[in-house]
């Protein structure tokens, strides 16, 4: 599994092999389809945001990429090699790190605790202690706290701070702001912006779309289980409301990717 | 004054308010939707309609009767029916045993005589799942899984319905199908409760529209004032500031 | 009744037995200063082996998601390696104690988790329970096979049974260190927890099991190492109590963990402290009951039937639990269910059977009659789980304690001159008592379900066939049935009459699935939200569904009575008996008539077996098949009817469904899943082919699976 590793390369060009892809992927929970074919690439270097309303299968289509179900039919690819069906422990290892929707922490262990569990990845403790506190200052003041009882940004904040302090290739987050205060919300933003300046590639699900379309270098819209559009963001704005709220049907099949 | 009148309603979950002072009235003959983003609180509130969930405070009345302490049993006699989000249909009976289930409790129940089986050939025929009647459901695909929970439904005789992203899982003919369904469903004067994700289906067969954020009843009205609520665009959306 | 009023109730009465009993039996000694302390330095060398045990349980509990029922038997097993080393082969136990607690157990422990527990993450409760109580068959019996239990077997105390006074009890230093190894065991576990990885990593699988995989946690050292650690804290609680036990029992070191059954209850399965606790509390009530009270005649027993009451109080204190909703993902049931046609037309071919066998029986040995007509009543007892079990989900493992009690009622209804109302009326006597129990069924779920059924059956043993009214000290006689101016008291005869009632029952069982009411039990099992709200009353159809199994149960009873001829005490319903009946119910598929069947004639195997090889090796094969057993669980956990009914049905010219399904099977299983491929193994250009056409990929497609080959 350690051949694994794989490097994320800043200098990315188009005709280079993603770092992460998804091709023709349907899954779902049990027996409830989610995905009808899903066809997406993360390229190096890149903030990718998925968008679309509840039930689209954004959070599906994260589960699939760190591993947590595998497809019906589809592939996975890390940096052109075939992982469909790895074990998301040993995706985990490989680079791939899911900071998960809701709160990804373990409320009955401490702050220390919780970051001690990054360290499954091959990184020392001190080192993740090092990342960690230097990204996010205030939990070093907190270090002995249940997780628990941290406020609801606090955690969110230890949920970032263990996935980045593991180093990984590709970051997956998933819905940062559910439940949190607008305020919060742009306070957290703040840290995947300086998380996507020093060159991580990165798939972000978002519902609030406003907030993430600034720091996203392209976006794409899910619907039904299907990749609509895929674009810079700009040209996705536009569809968005649309999507959200009511608008006819697209028809999935004319969707090139670029 | 609607049949169901769901009355400040709250919920709390240690020390998350999962729905807070939620107020809806659904009246018979129509389909009254409830929508919100993720988390909102839509399948807490219907827990605490059906039974499953005990709410916090707050009243729930079924056509004037306050049913609030009632047992989740009582309410399905009392004529509410659900489907639910994730399938919980009864996966390793066919598709016309989940059917007969339903419709063998209320023949007990309601001391009434019919034959169980022609009624349930009848509402699988009805929800379109007759070509599937006699496969084991947790072999069906989600789609066909949803019709025989929503046949299930029906077969308890309801007052009111309630359904939890009945389109989920079904493909875009089924979907249109369903809308035609629910309509004849409120013509024969079921009262309807939807919870759905397919816009165009909610703002196509709802009368009425309440949307949940944060737990809370952010927004009333008909589809069209809901399709103009910058409140509602601002959940969906989040803070438009650096909207175009 | 709501949580409150119904705590308040069972708080009440356990109050109220305490004070009832210790009024009822007081032996009159003096409580002062003394005696407490007496009593406190007796009760905390038991209390540390209770912990210990408990502390084996939970860690595994926890960490794996399976409750291991084999944990006294690991540490009976590990106990008789240590004599083994030390006894007879002379090693200083400063050497064999570190030897196998630290090197064999924990070798131990790995091997069974990747040989077996590591199989059945996400199987029925039922078959994870009973392939526990499998193991724990196997280590009694391989325990007896190698050690001949007819030879004596002691193990010294440490430092030769010196210690020092406390008052006047003298606490030898080996219960000084009993309590010392609990006391460090706890602290020892706590710096584990707190301070290491792995231990972090397994509180943080108790939060969050698949985030605490996200990170990188391998759940395979996770359990492996949970395995690991339960083994060795087994060892050391059986090394530490078998020099206690009179001869090394290996049946009471064994079922000395149902005390810590009990504590590992306080602490709701997951804390430690609380377990702790509770080992406490139950060591203290059971020294409690040793110093000062006395049981005699019809109560001899109680002071063995303790731990189990206790665990049933413990029970029934746990809060209620939420209605079920359906778990998605878990495997689908192959459950064909057979016409009730297909079924008579089976059983009749069974019962045409069973009577030309008995031309060939010899009339003048009956054994072999004999060990066949209790292989059948058996089968009938199995039927009973049938419903209960296997179509409504409610696991039970108390089926032969009904039975029991149908057996005294028919013997004492009529039955010692065999009327045959009193067959029926063995039934009537068990039905109430068996929808007792669908009280704690409500409140109740899964596990703690049946840990409270393994409690029952163990105090009908001990305390239920003492009462003068049941059994008593001596012998009652049973008769055979008359019936239709017929005697069955012959052999054959009752080997018929069995297999016939068998039949009957079968077909009726069949019939009640294919009724609305077996439709609502599976129902019931399947989704118990999806019931409720479509009206069943649970409470009502588990009052109906105990009813009915305890009915069937205690039918049954009256004729493994009948079949005994005599019944004295306990003999041959004891909670131990109990449990291979369940688990050869497992085996055979516990949905199915078949797997009933199936049971009975296991059981029959196994007595004939048994009684026909005098090799060590069999002897020891009572304890040992149904753990054997346990593997073919694992390789078939819907039962082993299944495949052999599907097999026997290709064979039947009407069945060609059955054969055209069986093909399309093979076909299926014959090609990998998509799912299965990537880094596990290498990607065969087969591979290729297979992904390309399942994901119908065509040239015009970009296609990753090439690039992934090419680099």
């Amino acid at each position: 599994m350690t051949s694994m590793q794989a490097v994320p390369t800043p200098d990315a060009t188009d005709d280079e092999v993603p770092i992460l892809q998804l091709a023709a992927v349907r899954a779902g929970y049990g027996r409830i389809d989610v995905l009808h074919g899903i066809d997406l690439e993360l390229r190096a270097g890149e903030v990718f945001a998925l968008l679309g309303p509840n039930g689209a299968g954004k959070s599906t289509t994260l589960a699939v990429c760190s591993g947590q179900i595998t497809p019906s039919t589809g592939g996975m690819f890390l940096c052109g090699r075939d992982v469909t069906g790895v074990a998301p422990d040993a995706l985990a290892r490989a680079g791939v790190c899911l900071i998960p929707e809701g709160r990804g922490i373990f409320p009955n262990l401490n702050v220390l605790e919780n970051l001690r569990m990054a360290t499954f990845t091959g990184h020392s403790f001190s080192q993740v202690l090092d990342l960690a506190f230097a990204q996010f200052p205030r939990l070093g003041e907190r270090r002995k706290q249940t997780a628990g009882t941290l406020s609801g940004g606090e955690q969110q904040m230890l949920s970032m701070a263990r996935a980045l302090a593991t180093e990984p290739a590709v970051l997956l987050i998933d819905e940062l702001s559910m439940g949190l205060a607008p305020i919060i919300v742009e306070e957290l933003y703040e840290h995947v912006r300086r998380i996507a300046a020093s060159g991580l590639s990165i798939l972000i699900v978002e519902q609030f779309a406003h907030e993430i379309l600034g720091l996203a270098d392209r976006a794409g819209i899910m619907l039904h289980g299907r990749l609509l559009h895929t674009g810079p963001p700009a040209s996705i704005a536009d569809e968005l409301a649309d999507a959200y709220l009511g608008a006819e049907h697209e028809t999935p099949a004319a969707h090139p990717s670029q | 004054m609607g049949l169901l009148e769901i009355d400040e309603v709250s919920v709390q979950f240690g020390g998350l308010l999962a729905v807070d002072d939620a107020s809806i009235s659904v009246p018979e003959g129509c389909v009254t939707g409830l929508i919100g983003p993720n988390g909102a609180g839509k399948t807490t509130l219907f827990n605490v309609i059906t039974g499953l969930q005990a709410p916090s405070g707050g009243r729930v009345r079924l056509d004037g009767a306050d049913i609030t302490r009632r047992r989740p049993y009582r309410r399905a006699r009392l004529g509410i029916a659900r489907t639910f989000q994730r399938l919980e249909a009864f996966g390793s009976l066919t598709a016309r045993e989940n059917v007969l289930v339903a419709l063998e409790m209320r023949r007990r129940w309601a001391k009434s005589r019919y034959d169980s089986g022609k009624i349930a050939a009848e509402l699988l025929e009805r929800v379109g799942a007759a070509q599937v009647a006699d496969k084991r459901v947790d072999s069906l695909p989600t789609g066909s899984a949803r019709l025989v929970e929503l046949a299930r439904a029906l077969a308890t005789d309801p007052k009111v319905l309630l359904l939890d992203e009945p389109s989920s899982g079904l493909d875009e003919q089924e979907t249109d199908a369903l809308g035609v369904l629910l309509h004849e469903l409120t013509a024969d004067g079921l009262a309807v409760l939807l919870v759905e994700h397919d816009m165009p289906l909610v703002m196509e067969a709802c009368t009425h529209i309440s949307v949940l954020d944060f737990g809370r009843i952010i927004a009333e009205g008909t589809p069209a004032e809901i399709q103009a609520d910058p409140s509602v665009q601002r959940a969906y959306l989040g803070t438009a500031k650096s909207a175009s | 009744m709501s949580q409150r009023w119904s705590n308040l109730l069972v708080w009440a009465g356990t109050i109220a037995f305490i004070v009832l009993v210790s009024k009822a039996a007081w032996a009159g000694n003096p409580v002062n200063g003394t005696s407490l302390t007496n009593l406190v330095v007796l009760a905390l060398p038991v209390a540390g082996i209770i912990a210990m045990s408990a502390t084996g349980l939970v860690v595994v509990y926890t960490t794996t998601g399976v409750f291991n029922f084999a944990q006294g038997a690991i540490g009976m097993f590990l106990a008789y390696v240590d004599w083994e080393l030390t006894v007879a082969h002379g090693l200083p136990q400063a050497v064999a104690l570190p030897l196998v607690v630290l090197v064999i157990a924990p070798l131990l422990g790995i091997g069974l988790d990747r040989a077996i527990m590591r199989h059945l993450q996400g199987k029925q409760l039922v078959v994870q329970l009973m392939v526990t109580v499998g193991l724990l068959f196997a280590f009694v019996g391989l325990a007896n096979m190698i050690w001949n239990q007819n030879n004596a077997h002691s193990m010294p105390q440490l430092f030769a049974g010196k210690g020092f006074h406390i008052g006047d009890v003298l606490l030898t230093w080996h219960r000084f260190i009993t309590i010392m190894v609990a006391v460090a065991l706890a602290i020892g576990l706590r710096i584990l927890l707190v301070r290491t990885r792995i231990g972090i990593a397994m509180r943080a699988v108790v939060d969050n099991r698949d985030l605490a995989a996200l990170e990188g946690a391998r759940s395979s050292v996770l359990s492996s190492f949970a395995w690991a650690l339960g083994c060795s804290v087994a060892a050391l609680a059986g090394i530490l109590i078998a020099p206690e036990t009179a001869d090394m029992s290996t049946t009471t070191l064994t079922f000395l963990i149902l005390t810590a059954f009990a504590a590992a209850v306080v602490g709701r399965l997951r804390s430690l402290p609380l377990t702790y606790l509770g080992a406490i509390i139950l060591a203290l009530a059971t020294q409690w009951m040793a110093s000062f009270l006395r049981f005699s005649d019809r109560w001899t027993n109680v002071p063995d039937a303790l731990p189990t009451i206790m665990l049933f109080i413990v029970l029934l204190l746990l809060p209620r639990a939420e209605v079920q909703f359906a778990r998605i993902g878990q495997i689908r049931r192959v459950e064909r269910v057979s016409s009730v046609r297909d079924t008579a037309i089976g059983l009749a071919a069974f019962v045409a059977f069973m009577a030309i066998l008995t031309l060939f029986l010899s009339s003048s040995d009956p054994t072999n009659t004999n060990r066949l007509a209790l292989g059948m009543c058996t089968a009938l007892l199995a039927l009973s789980l049938v419903p209960l079990t296997g179509w409504a989900g409610q696991v039970s493992l108390a089926p032969l304690a009904f039975a029991g009690i149908g057996a005294v009622a028919y013997t004492r209804l009529g039955g010692a001159h065999g009327s045959v109302w009193a067959v029926f009326l063995a039934a009537l006597v068990t039905i109430p008592v068996g929808a007792l129990f669908a009280f704690p069924a409500m409140r109740l779920q899964g596990l703690y379900l049946a840990l409270a059924t393994l409690a029952f059956a163990a105090m009908v043993e001990e305390v239920f066939y003492t009462q003068p009214f049941a059994v008593g000290p001596g012998e009652r006689p049973v008769a055979r049935l008359h019936l239709l101016g017929i005697d069955f008291s012959s052999p054959k005869s009752f080997l018929i009459l069995v297999t016939v009632v068998f039949g009957l029952c079968g077909v009726g069982v069949v019939a009640l699935r294919r009724s609305p009411f077996g439709r609502r039990l599976v129902a019931l099992r399947d989704s118990e939200a999806a019931s409720v709200t479509v009206g069943v009353n649970i409470l009502e159809t588990k009052l109906a569904v105990f009813a009915l199994s305890a009915g069937i149960a205690g039918f049954a009873g009256a004729f493994y009575a009948m079949s005994f001829g005599t019944l004295n005490n306990a003999q041959g319903f004891q909670m131990i008996a109990g449990l291979p009946v369940v688990l050869a119910l497992v085996i055979g598929g516990v949905g199915f008539v078949a797997g009933a069947l199936f049971a009975g004639v296991f059981g029959f195997v196994t007595l004939f077996v048994q009684d026909n090889w005098h090799i060590s090796l069999w002897i020891a094969l009572f304890y040992l098949a149904p753990g054997l057993a346990v593997l073919g669980i694992i390789q078939n956990p819907s039962g082993a009817v299944v495949p052999i009914g599907e097999g026997f049905a290709r064979l039947l010219p009407w069945r060609k469904d059955a054969k055209q399904e069986y093909e399309e099977m093979t076909a299926a299983a014959a090609e990998p899943e998509v799912g299965e491929l990537g880094l596990e193994r290498p990607f065969a250009e087969s591979d290729v082919l297979l992904v390309d056409r399942e994901l119908g990929i065509s040239n015009d497609v970009p296609r990753p699976v090439a690039a992934a080959r090419s680099s």
